[in-house]
């Protein structure tokens, strides 16, 4: 810095030398301002090898064409500009002399398929030109300069961006590294060949939360030592820099549009499950150390060692890593295998678990697909749909019987684990719940609220299923409601609650109990699989099911109730639920629970079952199943109440509604 | 605040009688909460419940008839302000300006005009509603005269505009026993016009400076036994009339002014842009707009318009389901199935028609649901799809038998082609992609 | 007693200005400031906030606009820049929004006419500029970093960012300090989402201006002009993520049946009515720009607006 003279500047810019601009906001042309600017950083590494740069640049002396030196503010703002619109993922530097040349031209080619801008400084540029790789801005491989030192014109240039984009005042050095290590994709890969003020220099760009990987041999400092192979991955994965699948490598058509189409039996090569073999299907969850993305394995015949026509046993083993899935996500996503292999044009696929029932169509066969390609399908389509869940998905697909059946034991044991946890798990082990505002379309101010212990009114949403949808998509329909202090516990109401309920109404509902029916219920959309009716005559409640058509003790219809009680309004005495939320200890639980319940459709009945028996009985009330009445016992007020005076139905004795 | 169903209940007999036609007292409640029956229909209720369900219960906006017979309408009964909020219930009666200063020719041209005037739209009949007959001359004969035009043309409801009663009764005296609405009371003359109005069991408007002198002046025609009023905003701002008209329907429905609990009559003539104003009138909460006649294009715009603002949110309107013709389809143009939700239907075959292939459309009974939503609830199953072909004779209509499905009902492909034995192609989800549909895949 | 209306509203509808003049680095002779409204526009009191805009559409490719607009112009529609002269001095919109229907037709590869078109149209008229890119993600990228580029210091409001393709357009607006119209299809939720979307990667809710999606008259406009009517209320009750202003064009109406079939002599005054019919509706409900097809739509259209929201005996 000591031998700076004079004066100069950078030309078609408006933001001087950008990073002593952009960290001290003050404009420097001369060696005089930049000794100042220099002292004022602490002696910043990224000020001086801008100030050396800018120098010798502007003196005339910079690397002659192809290099590029400085880039100009036009150039950034079409830089900036493919950065936000996505078609470059992120930014890399490549500086020092390679090794090996054709190491490096690997390196380089794949930054380029992975949709990297990349600039190169010092010798890595004819190492390039001598492997035979052609450079250029349009080719995404920016040549900076001859030597190392130019990189600094790739923290000049995230400067500029934070500046032009991310609204960072000239000066404001925090702001300026907050947003280069929160929102820059930047890295840097070092070979060797660096002289001390360059090593210094890179090693200031730590700061702004670019990692150092570095392929040649620096000791003694936070550098990242990575083999040439391994750097362009680990960078991107440190940076959390995802490359999205676009297209799917299997012989065979993929599109929801193929969803519905079935494979009739004539139609089949090969089938598995559906009773006539053992199959199974699992996902879980594992370390990232322990997936390697797309890796699809197959153990046991392929589809050529395969008899036509014949039932093959059949596990799918999908293994995902990332780091924000987490273990309870595994039933959700692991539905999706069924949406999945049907969406292939010549793949069927029904029911879950170890119940699936899996085709492969003729067709299919003869245009080349095998078991292979159904975990090539399985596994782009995740990366695709949850690319921010998702790093990394491998397949196994077992054909081998004795294979088949120990890993399915292995997954029956999973799947049990898995009912025991969402068994168990009750409103009071979460402190948050999640709503669900989908159905405001049409219901302007309805909230549903999703709990454990409630699955959403339409029956389609459990709190699961709400909890994942909001962390792959923030902003989406389902967002997180902290349920606060307890208001009432037996009418479950929550401070929380009620204040995400007030703003998601837009001020309409100001209050709303999640067990109770008569105070304060939960809001109606129109979508609610059943409606639970408080009958004042009995003291007890009957609940009527979508699918039923005819008239109930009420003296109204579904549709009547539906029409009455729908489009977000608060009605007390109804509440819109799902099916399975009768089997729940939540129900009815402010006005005494399943005791209550005196008549519901046959039909529904028959559904709830086995399930409605055990509930029951748990709850203490064995043989209360034939007290519930239904359509074939009483259809008016007066034969229901005439019934449950004869069986002695409990709600009677239970205390007065009114 | 309305009442709910339950706090009604709870005031209600409970005796389950099935006098009111209701099969509970519990449906009664539900009924009353939602306006669809009055709490006199109710035979046990004491003096106190019924003025006590009477009041809550009551919709804020004061119903009020116009005319008799066929024509006839009835405005009011509204409960929101803004039609997300539930719906608008009575759309406003459009009132076709006539002078006595015209000669009858040209008055009963003008009756004969709207009398005659239909436009149907998604199966409903769209028409301008009557006349309002406008002293200019200020003689009772000349009035006379011009009712008696109007009257021997057609019975279509009127609006009988003098302020001075002794023109007023001389129109009343022709057209009194058909309930027109006679315009105007003002604080200067109200007796005499209640008189009249109470005389002839006709609902009255009423005129007066401001809103608050209005208020007053509903107040004092109500004590005269005129519960039937209208409320008249005409102002040559059109900023004043839709900012009034705001004001009275939020006064009302909040029950913060009752007195202001009436509809809003507008005449759209003084601001001099008809169509303007008649459209604020249509949105913003007029009842009675009078208008002088208008070009085919206005009128038309105009009733859709109305149609538009008085659907049911909550109720999307629904096509008859059947098969629909775009261009002159034959026995080899492609068969397009979707739902009767209007605005699918309408979306669709906007886009069919532009991409120019003639074919048919074949919609289903999905109860006015949309694709996505109808698929979700069930409501669009194969079995509808059999059905419907079926009764619509679809094997008749073309040689083929390949049905196209919207993008967003793939799931049940398999199961149409299963049960109907027709071909399935899924088309795509976006109607707004059918042209480059058909043209790659139905050749 | 003064009987007016009650309105206690808390938020306030965000302000944000189109174009910009020679001192703010452009060339229009104006700029237009929407939005600000702390109240429904006919509630109580005189109008706060900007009074509602008129814009009129154009495109670059004829061919695929409504036949009763290119009856009407004859020869001029052949030229945008030809087209908005003659809109733009002889009607007096107040912006002009010019669609590049070329990229819509198939196999668009022609990308240097749009730099082309772009700053032809800016030569043509001083009134601030929308711009319409491509609809087709393939075709994005390079259609909105041409628009952004010709039109660099311009303020041109871009349209229309979606749920699923929003990158282009606001990178094209970031990088180039433009505007963008974010279209939700009917949905006050969607709307939100997309609005929170844009901000997410870096678009400040200032530069967002909400196309809640218009469905012509007697074509769903009815769900439009209630979607708008909550989406303004909304922003009023305090919800910042939907306190921009909106922007409004039922682009079907002179292409449904009813305007498609009217009788030749007909032709112009079902066009304007149809539009008219629509588009006043719309800034009752909220909208603080609406857009004309028909030249003739534009005077009655903007007569009505000075009589709206205009109190009497002058006020704001």
């Amino acid at each position: 810095m000591e031998q700076l003279s004079g004066t100069f500047s950078y030309e078609e810019t408006a933001y001087h030398l950008p990073v002593t601009y952009a960290l001290t906001g003050t404009a420097v042309h001369s060696a005089d301002e930049a000794r100042a600017a220099f002292r004022a950083t602490g002696e910043s590494a990224l000020v001086a090898a801008e100030c050396l740069t800018a120098a010798t640049e502007a003196a005339g002396k910079g690397a002659p064409p192809p290099y590029t030196g400085f880039l100009p503010d036009a150039v950034l703002r079409t830089l900036g500009y493919s950065l936000v619109d996505g078609s470059i993922l992120g930014l890399a530097v490549v500086a020092g002399t390679p090794q090996s040349p054709d190491a490096a031209a690997a390196l380089c080619r794949e930054l380029q398929e992975k949709y990297m801008l990349t600039f190169l400084s010092g010798g890595i540029v004819d190492s390039l030109t001598g492997a035979g790789v052609k450079v250029g801005p349009e080719l995404r491989l920016v040549p900076l300069g001859d030597r190392p030192s130019s990189a600094i014109h790739f923290i000049d240039i995230i400067a500029r961006v934070a500046m032009m984009f991310g609204g960072v005042a000239p000066g404001d050095a925090d702001r300026l590294l907050s947003y280069a290590q929160e929102r820059a994709k930047a890295i840097a890969i070092v070979f060797p060949g660096l002289g001390d003020d360059e090593t210094a220099m890179f090693d200031a760009f730590r700061l702004l939360g670019i990692p150092i990987l570095s392929a040649g041999e620096y000791e003694g400092n936070e550098w990242i030592r990575v083999s040439v192979s391994e750097a362009v991955r680990t960078g991107m994965d440190l940076k959390g820099i995802k490359v999205s699948v676009t297209a799917i490598p299997i012989p065979m058509a993929c599109s929801p549009a193929f969803e519905g189409k079935s494979i009739r039996k004539e139609e089949m090569f090969v089938e598995f499950g559906g009773g006539r073999s053992p199959a199974f299907e699992l996902l879980r969850c594992r370390p990232v150390s322990e997936v390697e993305d797309g890796r699809i394995r197959v153990i046991g015949p392929e589809i050529g060692e395969l008899k036509a026509g014949s039932a093959v046993p059949l596990g799918i083993i999908v293994e995902v890593a990332g780091k924000a899935m987490k273990k309870e996500y595994e039933p959700v996503l692991e539905r999706r295998i069924h949406n999945f292999v049907n969406y292939g044009e010549g793949t069927w696929h029904v029911a879950q678990r170890d119940i699936i029932w899996v085709r492969i169509s003729k067709d299919a066969v003869s245009h080349g697909v095998r078991i292979e390609h159904l975990g090539k399908l399985i596994a782009a389509k995740f990366r695709m749909d949850f690319p921010d869940l998702l790093d990394a998905v491998q397949v196994t697909l077992i054909t081998d019987e004795q294979e088949v059946l120990a890993a399915k034991k292995e997954a029956e044991r999973v799947y049990e684990e898995r009912d025991e946890r969402i068994r168990g798990m009750k409103d009071t082990d979460v402190d948050t719940y999640y709503s669900c505002t989908l159905c405001q379309t049409f219901a302007p101010n309805h909230v549903c609220i999703i709990t454990p212990e409630r699955p959403a009114l339409c029956g389609a949403i459990t709190w699961l299923d709400g909890k994942i949808a909001y962390e792959i998509s923030p902003s989406g329909a389902n967002q997180p409601v902290p349920k606060g202090r307890v208001i009432d516990a037996e009418r479950g109401e929550f401070e929380g609650v009620n204040r995400f309920v007030k703003k998601a109404s837009h001020g309409e509902v100001a209050r709303c109990s999640l067990y109770s029916v008569m105070e304060y219920p939960m809001t109606c959309c129109g979508c609610f699989e059943c409606i639970a009716v408080m009958l004042p005559e009995v003291n007890g409640f009957m609940v009527v099911n979508r699918e039923y058509k005819g008239d109930t003790p009420s003296g109204m219809s579904f549709s009547t109730l539906a029409g009455t009680i729908g489009g977000g309004a608060q009605t007390p005495g109804f509440a819109g639920i799902s099916k399975t939320f009768i089997l729940s200890n939540r129900f009815l639980q402010a006005e005494g629970g399943i005791g209550r319940l005196v008549w519901m459709p046959a039909m529904l009945k028959e559904e709830l079952g086995e399930r409605l028996v055990r509930k029951l009985t748990e709850r203490g009330l064995p043989g209360m199943f034939d007290k519930i009445a239904d359509e074939k016992i009483a259809v008016t007020i007066e034969d229901l109440t005439a019934f449950l005076a004869r069986i002695e139905h409990p709600a009677l004795a239970m205390k007065p509604l009114l | 605040m309305a009442l709910k169903a339950l706090d009604i209940y709870k005031l209600l007999p409970k005796k389950n009688c099935k006098e009111c036609g209701e099969p509970t007292c519990l449906t009664f409640a539900m009924k009353l909460a939602s306006g669809k029956v009055k709490p006199e229909d109710c035979p046990y209720l004491d003096e106190n419940v019924r003025e006590i369900l009477g009041a809550s219960t009551r919709p804020p906006v004061q119903r009020v008839k116009l005319g008799v017979g066929e024509r006839s309408f009835a405005v009011g009964d509204e409960i929101v302000q803004f039609r997300h909020e539930k719906t608008f219930f009575h759309e406003p009666g459009i009132m076709t300006a006539v002078s006595d200063l015209m000669d009858p020719d040209s008055i009963q041209a003008v009756v004969a005009d709207v009398r005659d005037h239909l436009l149907v739209r998604i199966g409903l009949d769209l028409r301008l509603n009557g006349i309002a007959v406008w002293s200019a001359s200020g003689s009772p004969d000349a009035f006379a005269t011009a009712v008696e035009a109007v009257e021997a043309v057609a019975e279509l409801p009127e609006v009988l505009m003098a302020e001075d009663p002794a023109v007023q009764e001389a129109g009343l005296a022709v057209c009194g026993n058909y309930r027109p609405l006679i315009h105007a009371a003002t604080g200067d003359q109200y007796r005499e016009m209640c008189a009249l109005a109470v005389k002839h069991g006709c609902p009255l408007a009423i005129r007066a400076p401001d809103l608050d002198a209005l208020a007053g002046l509903s107040g004092l025609c109500t004590a005269e036994g005129v519960s039937h009023l209208v409320l008249d905003l005409t102002s040559p701002s059109l900023h004043d009339m839709l900012n009034q008209a705001t004001a009275v329907r939020q006064q009302a429905i909040t029950r913060t002014a009752p007195a202001l609990g009436y509809p809003v009559f507008l005449d759209t003539r003084p601001c001099g842009l008809p169509d303007a104003a008649l459209i604020c009138g249509v949105l913003k909460y007029g009842s009675v707009l009078v208008a002088d006649p208008l070009s085919e294009a206005s009128r038309k715009a105009l009733l859709v318009l109305r149609q538009n603002i008085y659907t049911d949110p909550q109720k999307p309107i629904q096509i008859t389901p059947g098969i629909y013709r775009v261009g002159s389809p034959g026995p080899d143009a492609p068969v397009l199935l979707t739902v009767n939700f209007s605005l699918t239907y309408f979306t669709l075959q906007g886009y069919l028609e532009a991409s120019g292939t003639d074919s048919f459309m074949l919609i289903v009974d999905t109860e006015g649901l949309s694709v996505l939503t109808s698929v979700a609830a069930g409501k669009l199953s194969e079995t509808l799809v059999r059905d419907s072909l079926k009764e619509f004779a679809v094997p008749d209509l073309v040689k083929h038998r390949t049905l196209i499905i919207p993008g967003y009902a793939a799931p049940l492909s398999g199961k149409i082609e299963d049960e109907t034995g027709w071909k399935v192609l899924v088309g795509p989800r976006d109607a707004a992609d059918i042209a480059e549909f058909l043209e790659k895949e139905w050749t | 007693m003064t009987i007016s209306t009650l309105s206690d509203w808390t938020g306030e509808v965000g302000t944000v200005t189109i174009g910009a003049t020679k001192a703010d680095g452009g060339t229009r002779s104006g700029t237009v400031t929407i939005g600000g409204e702390r109240d429904l526009a006919f509630i109580g009191n005189p109008p706060t906030g900007n009074r509602p805009l008129i814009a009129y559409e154009l495109c670059d490719d004829p061919s695929l606009w409504p036949a009763p607009v290119i009856r009407f112009l004859g020869d001029r529609a052949s030229d945008p820049a030809e087209w908005a002269r003659f809109a733009a001095g002889e009607y007096r919109p107040d912006l002009i929004r010019l669609y590049l229907t070329s990229t819509r037709k198939r196999g668009f590869s022609a990308f240097a006419a749009i730099t082309t078109t772009v700053e032809n149209i800016l030569q043509a008229t001083g009134l601030p500029l929308i711009i319409e890119g491509s609809n087709d993600p393939e075709l994005d990228s390079e259609v909105f970093r041409r628009i952004g580029e010709a039109g660099e210091g311009e303020r041109l409001l871009i349209g229309t960012a979606e749920a699923g393709r929003y990158r282009s357009i606001a990178a094209s607006a970031m990088a180039f300090g433009h505007l963008v119209i974010a279209q939700s299809p009917i949905d006050i939720n969607l709307a939100k989402q997309l609005n929170i979307l844009l901000r997410e990667i870096g678009l400040p809710h200032d530069r967002i201006v909400i196309d809640p999606y218009t469905g012509a008259l007697g074509y769903g406009f009815e769900y439009s002009y209630s979607v708008m009517e909550r989406i303004r209320t909304a922003a009023l009750k305090g919800d910042d993520d939907l306190a921009m202003p909106m922007i409004s064009s039922a682009i079907d109406s002179l292409t449904v049946k009813e305007v498609r079939e009217a009788d030749p002599s007909a032709s112009d005054r079902t066009s304007v009515a149809w539009e008219l019919y629509a588009m006043l509706p719309a800034t009752v409900a909220g909208a603080s720009i609406v857009c004309v097809r028909h030249p003739s739509t534009i005077q009655p259209l903007k007569a009505a607006i000075e009589a709206l929201w205009s109190p009497p005996g002058g006020g704001a």
